[in-house]
């Protein structure tokens, strides 16, 4: 399928999507649950372009993503703090444009990371990233202007855009996010820059002695990755209402978005989205206490990531869409 | 043998490698002529592969300089280098293994000779063309649509040479592109040097199959632990009392 063709079914998708939930539900749990799900979709498909196509694991995602959320807080409560020291009034800033600000902050991050960390290979990258996420939740914990480790509150506008309630605006501008996303994703996949990346995720010396710049291809995937995870985060804030560091850099996000590609494979971008849709929705069924008839509390959530993420590993490592594809081979022949 | 023009194709002068303590090349002088076929050899460890890393920016030598066609190679790194027209095969060969053999020869055509001719393309049909071209001048078209674990160690050694020769070099380091393999499959080989040298590419062949070397150089160059001990024809490069002793003993 042309790109453009791609592009266009992809946004139709979204928008047959969000106007038949609009219509048709009006339950506020299901936008609740599908916000869920849509963030998962674009932080796995985010961490995908990073991990998946380019071979670098990044377990910083909750850094990425808090950033992104932390950048919000901050522009909600700069027209106040501008009024009290400077008497300057500036309205407040609309979310969309916080999404962008928060997707540039984190793509800022991505590069700056990217340029200390790529040098580090295979484990040792990981643990940067890991420890990327602590210094920042560190950083976090310690300012007192977006709440310390307090936490803040963010007070959502009274009216939201679109009509319906504000659970419904952040549902619709989710699904933008995740069509925005995977389109993105299908794009780099089809493409010349894909190419490189796979070169470098197959072979770093091999990709250079072929003309491949493997440095600067290595940034334009951390910024990338990291702008998309950002930009999943800047609406946090308005969702919870009530922002704290160890909710917005929860182990969740990154071992969500590791595993959600990995189990539904990580070679396109189709795969982060299964992926994300089927353990982001399984994930929701148990926090409301949907197996409770088979004993499972619902603090067993993450034992189900774990779980089966142990079981692809092992039985699938090229996840559901490794699966489907052998099975199809099989088929011909 | 091509008579020397006025600036060497390749231009080595004084230089040296070292691991920590250990002098892995030092006072290394060596020029290249257009057209040449290079013999490069000498026992293992002798340093052959680390000057090929150091001529192609995957490793940095702290000493010495490199000139390619008059330029200074120095302080640029290997994809730089390979865009000026420096290609090599590695000794054990990297393939991208997740990709197909076509995606395989995209990779250098798509981002090595498009970005250095900037203003004319190859489009997408041009580079397929080129991709089935290059595949099939090492029999290896009909494998185009598989990916590299299919292939066997001697198609997997032409790809490696494919996937060099798609960048248009000027110059070729091949890196024991025939170690392993049996008779007929070095003459293979042999055979898509031969012709490559004969369309216009430098050739620096290091190996350690004597017949195939001494069958194939118009010059040879023997290392021994780090130091150039004979640069000249090979029948007289071999019979040096030096090289003798390296490969003999006393």
């Amino acid at each position: 399928m042309r790109n453009w063709v791609f592009w266009a079914v992809l946004v139709a998708v979204g928008l047959v999507f969000v106007v038949v939930s609009r219509l048709t539900i009006a339950n506020d749990y299901f936008y609740f649950a599908g916000y869920v799900v849509l963030e998962y979709v674009v932080l796995a498909t985010a961490w995908n372009i990073l991990g998946g196509y380019t071979g670098y694991t990044n377990f910083g995602t909750g850094a990425f993503f808090a950033a992104g959320a932390y950048s919000s807080v901050v522009l909600f409560k700069l027209p106040p703090l501008l009024l009290a020291t400077f008497n300057w009034t500036i309205p407040a800033m609309p979310l969309p444009v916080m999404i962008a600000v928060g997707g540039v902050v984190s793509g800022l991050i991505g590069l700056g990371t990217g340029y200390l960390t790529l040098r580090l290979r295979g484990v040792f990258f990981a643990i940067a990233t890991l420890a990327l996420s602590i210094v920042l939740q560190t950083l976090i914990v310690n300012w007192a202007f977006v709440g310390g480790s307090r936490g803040v509150f963010v007070i959502r506008p009274a009216l939201a855009p679109l009509g319906g309630g504000y659970i419904q605006y952040l549902f619709s501008l989710m699904t933008l996010l995740a069509v925005i996303a995977v389109g993105i994703a299908r794009s780099i996949e089809r493409s010349r820059l894909g190419l490189g990346f796979h070169a470098i995720r197959d072979d770093e010396l091999a990709a250079e002695a072929a003309g491949v710049p493997t440095l600067r291809l290595k940034l334009i995937s951390t910024t990338i990755s990291g702008a998309l995870m950002g930009m999943a985060g800047a609406p946090l804030p308005y969702f919870v209402t009530y922002l704290t560091p160890t909710a917005s850099f929860d182990l969740a996000y990154a071992v969500n978005s590791v595993a959600m590609p990995v189990i539904g494979g990580m070679t396109s971008w189709i795969g982060p989205v299964i992926g994300a849709i089927l353990l982001g929705t399984l994930q929701q069924l148990g926090t409301v206490g949907f197996f409770l008839d088979l004993k499972l509390d619902p603090t067993f959530n993450l034992l189900i990531v774990g779980l089966l993420l142990i079981g692809f590993v092992i039985i699938a490592p090229n996840g559901i869409v490794g699966l489907v594809q052998s099975w199809l081979r099989r088929g011909e022949a | 043998m091509p008579e020397e023009t006025a600036t060497p194709l390749l231009e080595v002068k004084g230089l040296g490698k070292r691991f920590g303590g250990f002098v892995a090349l030092e006072g290394i002088e060596l020029t290249i002529a257009k057209g040449e076929r290079l013999g490069l050899i000498g026992p293992n460890g002798s340093g052959k592969s680390t000057l090929v890393n150091c001529l192609c920016g995957t490793l940095h030598n702290e000493t010495g300089t490199v000139a390619f066609a008059g330029k200074s190679l120095n302080g640029l790194i290997a994809h730089e280098r390979t865009r000026l027209g420096l290609a090599r095969s590695f000794q054990l060969p990297k393939p991208f293994h997740s990709l197909n053999l076509i995606d395989n020869i995209r990779i250098p055509l798509l981002y090595t000779v498009n970005a250095r001719h900037r203003q004319h393309h190859l489009s997408a049909a041009a580079i397929a063309e080129r991709c089935e071209e290059l595949l099939s001048h090492v029999n290896l078209a009909d494998k185009a649509r598989r990916r590299p674990r299919d292939l066997t160690q001697v198609e997997m050694r032409k790809l490696e040479l494919a996937r060099a020769v798609a960048t248009q070099p000027t110059l070729l380091f091949a890196d024991e592109a025939m170690a392993g393999l049996s008779h007929s499959e070095i003459e293979e080989i042999l055979a898509v040097l031969m012709r490559l040298n004969d369309e216009g590419i430098t050739i620096v062949l290091i190996e350690h199959i004597m017949s195939a070397v001494m069958s194939f150089s118009t010059r040879l160059v023997v290392l021994v632990a780090g130091h150039k001990i004979a640069d000249g024809l090979p029948q007289e490069a071999i019979r040096n009392p030096e090289v003798e002793k390296a490969y003999l003993g006393e």
